[in-house]
């Protein structure tokens, strides 16, 4: 491999591991604030159990969002310094956007929602999540705009050998991007609520004694599934109105099978959740046969959420800005092989080891069930420590 | 508008140093004062509610560079390459600690991610001496230079000093000192110093590289109104956390 190859590869591989844990941020958010919003009104134990254990799933994940997320912003100038100083102008502000805004305020409320348990009166405690949720939907927002003006460079003229801003709002209303924040929304809730399903039918079928808290929690996420696994084909097929041609032409095999895969897959997988799980809404807890079937099908979710990134990012090869800027251009000038070899294998490395620690973490969560959990845990839960210990 | 830009960009730089400065060193300090486990557990406790409040002052100088200063943003980065690379690696390392250190009980768990906070507050440390140093020569000498180590050292020990200063002011007494705010407010300004001297002397460069009009407008006019958002979301952290008789709430999550 050549050193475009590597440094492709690079961020191929940076960006599908954070998107594999953004994409469950984005569902699992919105319903731990509906769970916590309910915990709050009614004040019922199994709404607050709801809340920390789907919580704690929740702030587990989010650990592996972070660490993959900062590789990713980093590697812009690392690997990519040709698009920062082409269109640095443009895509610039977006990006300043999402991390200056959104992320700065959706870590502060995150810190707030997960250290201010019982310290923090119990509205604005609840308003710390439902802001996680806003902030973090807002930096999806922002992150696509970006990535849309790659697609389709809208709103930006070329001036000299550079890129300049000259329409904010085009930037915003591009043709690229109002279909495609929609659809990753949908992919988001679609993913959040079969992780619900899969991890309640887990439960249930493991007798959990749980009955109540898992019937709700699998109900929830089949409802999520289907408004998600809704949005994400509508607007996923809304957005080939606004496909230059030839994207996913014979010349693009690399961006077109995975494509093709995603939609046969994803349909198959729409038609199976909106005219089975939907109508035997009410029997799937108790039908216990359809259990091992629904934890089959968590990860189904996750691989079609790459599988579409996949599409949208090779169908641009080779360019980096559309009909602008090649991805070859944009490469760091003077960056070698072996650098971009030694990072790739010190980044696949580590952050490939801690997403498998990550993900082993959540499914122990699932596994021990709505006990001892640490989110939200008080004093009194801690088991006695011998006095020895200090 | 390149003026209010490049305050934005050192408030942000230097409030990541003096703010972040304390967990990382609390991070350094953890195989010193936290011989024991329970010692240890209180450590964490006490900075945990900040590390994610702390942390993102960085991102945001991220995406500030990349915004305000796109002709720098390549050249920094790259010219560092290793060095970005292997704090990235720390940060990952340090980050995944705190999250992971308290999610299993074994002892050799917890010491494996207590020592990935430590190794990892470490070689940040370090890795911000150097990079200011090279920073500080336009990027023209390597950052392994004895004086980029030298600096490297003077930074950690200063981050471990505001670190210890910050456990007197959280947890008066516990770790053998007890500091008002005001000592803290101090001992984040001079963990801020090597930080601001570097900005200081970058200041011209800087507001000749900044984004043409355009785009400085369009990210005012959009940063600008939620910048009281974000100072007072920070000043809730504060507030939420100051030191009280349940400073450190054990069990914690971190």
């Amino acid at each position: 491999m050549d050193v475009l190859d590597l440094a492709r590869t690079q961020f191929a591989v940076t960006g599908s591991l954070h998107f594999l844990f953004v994409v469950l941020t984005l569902g699992l958010a919105p319903l731990v604030a509906i769970m916590h919003t309910r915990w709050a009104m009614s004040g019922k134990p199994v709404h607050e159990g709801m809340t920390r254990f789907w919580g704690q799933i929740y702030v587990i994940n989010y650990a592996l969002g972070i660490v993959t997320g900062l590789v990713m912003e980093f590697q812009f100038g690392l690997s990519w310094s040709g698009l920062s100083h082409y269109a640095g102008d443009v895509f610039g502000a977006p990006l300043a956007m999402e991390t200056l805004v959104a992320f700065f305020l959706e870590s502060t409320f995150l810190g707030l929602w997960i250290f201010g348990w019982s310290r923090l009166p119990r509205w604005a405690h609840l308003a710390c999540i439902w802001l996680v949720t806003l902030t973090a939907y807002a930096s999806a927002f922002y992150i696509m705009v970006a990535n849309s003006f790659l697609q389709n460079p809208a709103g930006a003229v070329v001036r000299g050998d550079r890129m300049e801003l000259t329409d904010f709002g085009a930037l915003l209303t591009n043709q690229t991007l109002v279909f495609a924040f929609p659809h990753v929304i949908g992919a988001g809730l679609f993913t959040g609520g079969m992780v619900l399903v899969g991890a309640s039918a887990y439960r249930l079928r493991r007798r959990a004694q749980e009955v109540e808290f898992f019937s709700r929690s699998l109900r929830m996420g089949v409802v999520t599934a289907a408004i998600g696994i809704l949005l994400t084909m509508g607007f996923g097929y809304a957005q080939f109105a606004g496909v230059p041609e030839g994207k996913f032409g014979s010349h693009n095999v690399a961006a077109a099978v995975p494509l093709g895969f995603m939609i046969e897959f994803g349909q198959l997988l729409g038609l199976v959740v909106l005219f089975v799980m939907l109508p035997m809404i009410a029997i799937l807890p108790r039908a216990r046969w359809t259990h091992p079937i629904l934890i089959a099908m968590t990860p189904l979710p996750f691989v079609l959420s790459i599988l579409g990134w996949m599409a949208r990012e090779i169908g641009r090869q080779p360019w980096m800005i559309w009909e602008r800027l090649t991805v070859a251009d944009a490469l760091s000038p003077g960056l070698t092989a072996g650098m971009v070899t030694t990072s790739l294998i010190g980044f696949g490395a580590v952050l490939g080891l801690l997403a498998i620690v990550d993900y082993v973490l959540i499914a122990r969560v699932i596994r021990r069930g709505p006990h001892a959990l640490d989110l939200g845990a008080t004093a009194r839960e801690e088991p006695p420590t011998p006095a020895m210990s200090y | 508008m390149e003026v209010i830009w490049f305050a934005v960009f050192t408030v942000l730089l230097a409030g990541y140093f003096a703010l972040e400065g304390f967990d990382l060193g609390v991070g350094l300090l953890l195989p010193v004062l936290g011989r024991t486990r329970g010692n240890r557990d209180r450590m964490v406790a006490a900075m945990a509610p900040y590390v994610l409040a702390n942390e993102v002052w960085l991102v945001a100088v991220a995406g500030t560079m990349f915004g305000v200063y796109p002709l720098l943003e390549g050249e920094v980065l790259f010219g560092l390459y290793p060095l970005v690379v292997a704090m990235l690696l720390c940060w990952a390392l340090r980050d995944a600690g705190l999250w992971f250190r308290r999610r299993l009980d074994g002892s050799a768990w917890r010491g494996f991610w207590d020592a990935a906070i430590a190794f990892g507050s470490l070689g940040l440390s370090v890795g911000w001496g150097m990079a200011l140093y090279a920073a500080a020569t336009g990027f023209e000498a390597s950052p392994v230079h004895p004086l980029g180590l030298m600096l490297g050292m003077v930074v950690t020990l200063l981050f471990a000093f505001h670190g210890w200063t910050f456990l007197g002011w959280r947890t008066p007494g516990v770790f053998g000192v007890t500091r008002p705010g005001r000592v803290l407010l101090v001992s984040g300004l001079v963990a801020a110093l090597p930080a601001l001297g570097v900005l200081g002397g970058a200041m011209p460069y800087l507001l000749e590289h900044s984004a043409p009009a355009a785009t400085l407008n369009v990210l005012s006019v959009m940063v600008l109104p939620v910048a009281p958002i974000m100072l007072g979301a920070q000043i809730w952290v504060w507030r939420t956390f100051r030191p009280g008789k349940d400073a450190f709430r054990l069990p914690s999550f971190f």
